[in-house]
């Protein structure tokens, strides 16, 4: 069996994208369609996710358009045992809501205590990327949640998760994807 | 609820388990094996670092404590396969310098047994599983063995672009040994070389146990249960044997499995959280614990890793994340104890890389965020390689296990492991990146710079440690407790020091060396 082959061997098996709710009934999408279908969330406040929606764009350019919040809300509404975060990996205890939760009103919290009121999604461009280079530091003031490097890391592989880690991301980048058992529709 | 009794039951579904089950049902022993996860099958292995996830733990039945806080959960297993589903193949072997440590340095602990006791061991898991590699090569280190199998695998440009930079600092490389086809073996495919070996194989190339000794066990009859979380060993009244398991179902019911010889193969930390919730009468510190050492020397390896950019495309993402090419040439204990360091190095080099998650592209600059970012992974995406140095902590006793106040969804205490490296560790960890740095500007990389972190706690192994007796240990070269003749231990939880290099092959050779050990003296064992 040659390479090319194989994979296609094992393609049939393939499962991937993330069950969303629409109207009362799951459908299959990307992150980055269910961003861009507007899917309604289901644990993630609407001011949570502007400040996620924030936060990844400055992290990561693309984030948002690739879905970053419907991601995470989609993750962290579901089972932790099934869930594909970081989070998971970094020993995070479930349920893993309560660290988003936790981390993105600290952002906003200390976003205000610095900038006369102003929540991270208000923030200029400039001040956005200050912001979050004192949080990844451990810099910032008025801090309030996990520890701000630790949000720092888990929000930035989420946001690279969804940027780069895909089969979109491989082929943005120009290397392959070469999966044995593809992600469905690129994810 | 009780189950009919079998000759064995198996605790942990991995490396070490399924030798033990493989080798035991092919002698004709009634094994049932307990896995607390899924039962993965090959077409479960999604070729996605988000996805891969999946096959790895979630929730911490362990609270981290201590300096270094002991970050398990990226290689540790869950569900059939164990950690050994996703591992990265990497098959070197330890050396002869790692057995006698404490009588000749002074320092750690010396294993009972010697490198020429697992020797023929390491040969025998190659002729099962396939190793591909150059063991002549390897002798410039090591005593002669019998040849590997196959020969060794394809090499990128990411691999070879090191070579310059090791002979310019007097360093040899070889081919790296690793658990994966060069060529087809045994039924199953050659390696295609793209780079998802982390996330689990499912071409069968890379000798996971789903397609190895698992496979085996199964076909000699080993019943395989799936979501079955073992809570406690079950003793008989005189606290002379175990009896069987006690376990939670996939329904959270509770289950008993009596068994003649009771062999605890989860992993390293989990093997001790298990004998100390199991303590009572006779055993009232935990099982097999009389010499307070139970869940004792838990060791990591720690890696310090050098990056490299380069013009050009390297190829990175082609290859095995294994890596190309090895090297002991920093494997003296004593090789930086100029720098106040005291441990093993090991080398490995040109892993195939991907852009995402923990060990990613993205995370070479962690510092980087935003449009640099983009930039940096623009230029990576062909350019970039790296090494990476293992190095050796030396056991101590502060580095432990034990039962935690919260407890688990079945009323079991979670785990707390507490952890820190000694000064010597962290002076070998930044020997490391001198030397890597060194390495790595005599290359033709255009930029090259050190990937400087909290130190990572890398291969689980420990608080189950082998020795002479009872008053040193808690079981002896096979993983048979000293205390408890029918009660076993499998896996690197039975290692009293680590070396430096990965220990998987080691956990086949070990496992197998003591499966064979217990189906030779299974009637006297059993009792």
């Amino acid at each position: 069996m040659d390479d090319i082959q194989r994979r296609a061997f094992m393609k049939g098996a393939a499962i991937g994208a993330l069950a969303f709710s629409v109207g009362g009934t799951e459908v299959m999408l990307t992150p980055r369609q269910a961003h861009a279908q507007n899917i309604p969330l289901k644990t993630l406040t609407a001011d949570q996710a502007a400040t996620l929606d924030a936060m990844g764009e400055t992290l990561v350019p693309g984030a948002k358009a690739a879905g970053i919040t419907n991601f995470v809300d989609q993750q962290i509404s579901i089972p932790a045992d099934e869930a594909l975060l970081e989070a998971r990996i970094m020993n995070v205890r479930p349920p893993f809501a309560n660290f988003y939760r936790a981390a993105l009103g600290a952002i906003d919290g200390a976003s205000a205590a610095k900038y006369d009121g102003r929540t991270f999604a208000k923030l200029t461009p400039a001040e956005q990327h200050d912001f979050v280079a004192l949080m990844r530091q451990n810099k910032l003031d008025n801090w309030k949640g996990p520890p701000a490097g630790f949000a720092y890391f888990l929000l930035r592989t989420d946001a690279v998760d969804v940027v780069y880690g895909t089969m979109d991301g491989y082929a943005h980048l120009g290397v392959p994807y070469q999966a044995h058992i593809a992600p469905k529709t690129s994810w | 609820m009780a189950n009919e009794k079998v000759d064995v039951v198996i605790v942990g579904a991995g490396a070490s388990g399924s030798v033990f089950a493989s080798v035991l049902a092919k002698a004709g022993k009634k094994v049932v094996m307990l896995e607390s996860g899924p039962d993965w099958q090959l077409t479960d292995l999604i070729s996605s670092d988000i996805w891969g996830r999946r096959v790895k733990p979630a929730g911490p039945p362990f609270l981290l404590e201590g300096k270094n806080p002991y970050g398990y959960v990226y290689q540790a297993g869950w569900g059939v396969g164990g950690a050994a589903l996703h591992y990265f193949a990497n098959f070197p072997r330890l050396m002869p310098n790692d057995f006698k440590v404490k009588s000749t340095y002074g320092k750690g602990l010396d294993w009972p047994i010697d490198y020429a006791d697992i020797a023929p061991f390491w040969d025998k898991v190659a002729d099962d599983i396939g190793v591909s590699g150059d063991a002549k090569a390897e002798e410039i280190w090591r005593p002669a063995g019998k040849p590997y199998p196959m020969p060794s695998m394809k090499t990128f440009p990411g691999g070879d672009v090191w070579k310059k930079g090791f002979e310019a600092s007097g360093m040899r490389l070889t081919p790296a040994a690793v658990g994966i086809n060069s060529t087809e073996f045994k039924g199953r495919p050659a390696c295609i070389y793209d780079g998802w070996c982390h996330v689990g194989c499912p071409i069968g190339a890379l000798a996971n146990p789903l397609v190895t000794y698992l496979a085996d066990a199964r076909a000699a009859g080993t019943e395989v249960r799936a979501h079955a979380t073992v809570s406690r060993v079950l003793m008989s009244a005189d606290g002379s044997k175990a009896t069987g398991v006690e376990y939670y179902d996939a329904k959270k019911e509770k289950q008993v499995q009596e068994a003649s010889v009771v062999v605890l193969a989860a992993w390293a930390a989990q093997n001790p959280r298990i004998m100390l919730n199991s303590a009572g009468g006779k055993h009232a510190n935990g099982l097999a614990n009389s010499s307070g050492l139970l869940g004792k020397y838990m060791l990591a390896h720690f890696a310090s890793n050098v990056s490299a950019l380069f013009d050009g495309d390297l190829q990175p993402y082609m290859g095995t994340i294994a890596g190309q090419y090895f090297s002991y040439d920093r494997y003296d204990k004593n090789s930086y104890k100029d720098k106040g360091a005291f441990g093993s190095t090991f080398i490995v080099a040109g892993s195939a890389q991907r852009y995402s998650a923990l060990g990613g592209v993205a995370n070479a600059r962690l510092d980087l965020f935003g449009p640099d970012l983009a930039a940096f992974m623009k230029r990576a995406a062909t350019g970039y390689t790296r090494i990476t140095m293992f190095g050796e902590e030396m056991p101590s006793l502060d580095n432990r296990v034990e039962l935690a106040g919260d407890k688990d969804e079945f009323g079991m205490p979670l785990g707390k492991i507490t952890h820190g490296f000694n000064d010597e560790a962290v002076a070998l960890f930044n020997a490391n990146f001198e030397q890597g740095l060194a390495i790595a500007k005599a290359t033709d990389a255009k930029d090259v710079w050190a990937n400087r972190g909290p130190m990572p706690t890398i291969h689980l192994m420990g608080g189950t440690i082998m020795g002479k007796n009872a008053g040193d240990s808690v079981t002896t070269s096979y993983g048979q407790t000293h205390e408890i003749a029918n009660l076993w231990i499998a896996g690197p939880g039975i290692f009293p020091t680590s070396g430096a290099p990965n220990p998987t092959y080691t956990i086949f050779a070990l496992s197998l060396r003591g499966a064979e050990n217990l189906a030779q003296n299974f009637d006297a064992v059993a009792g």
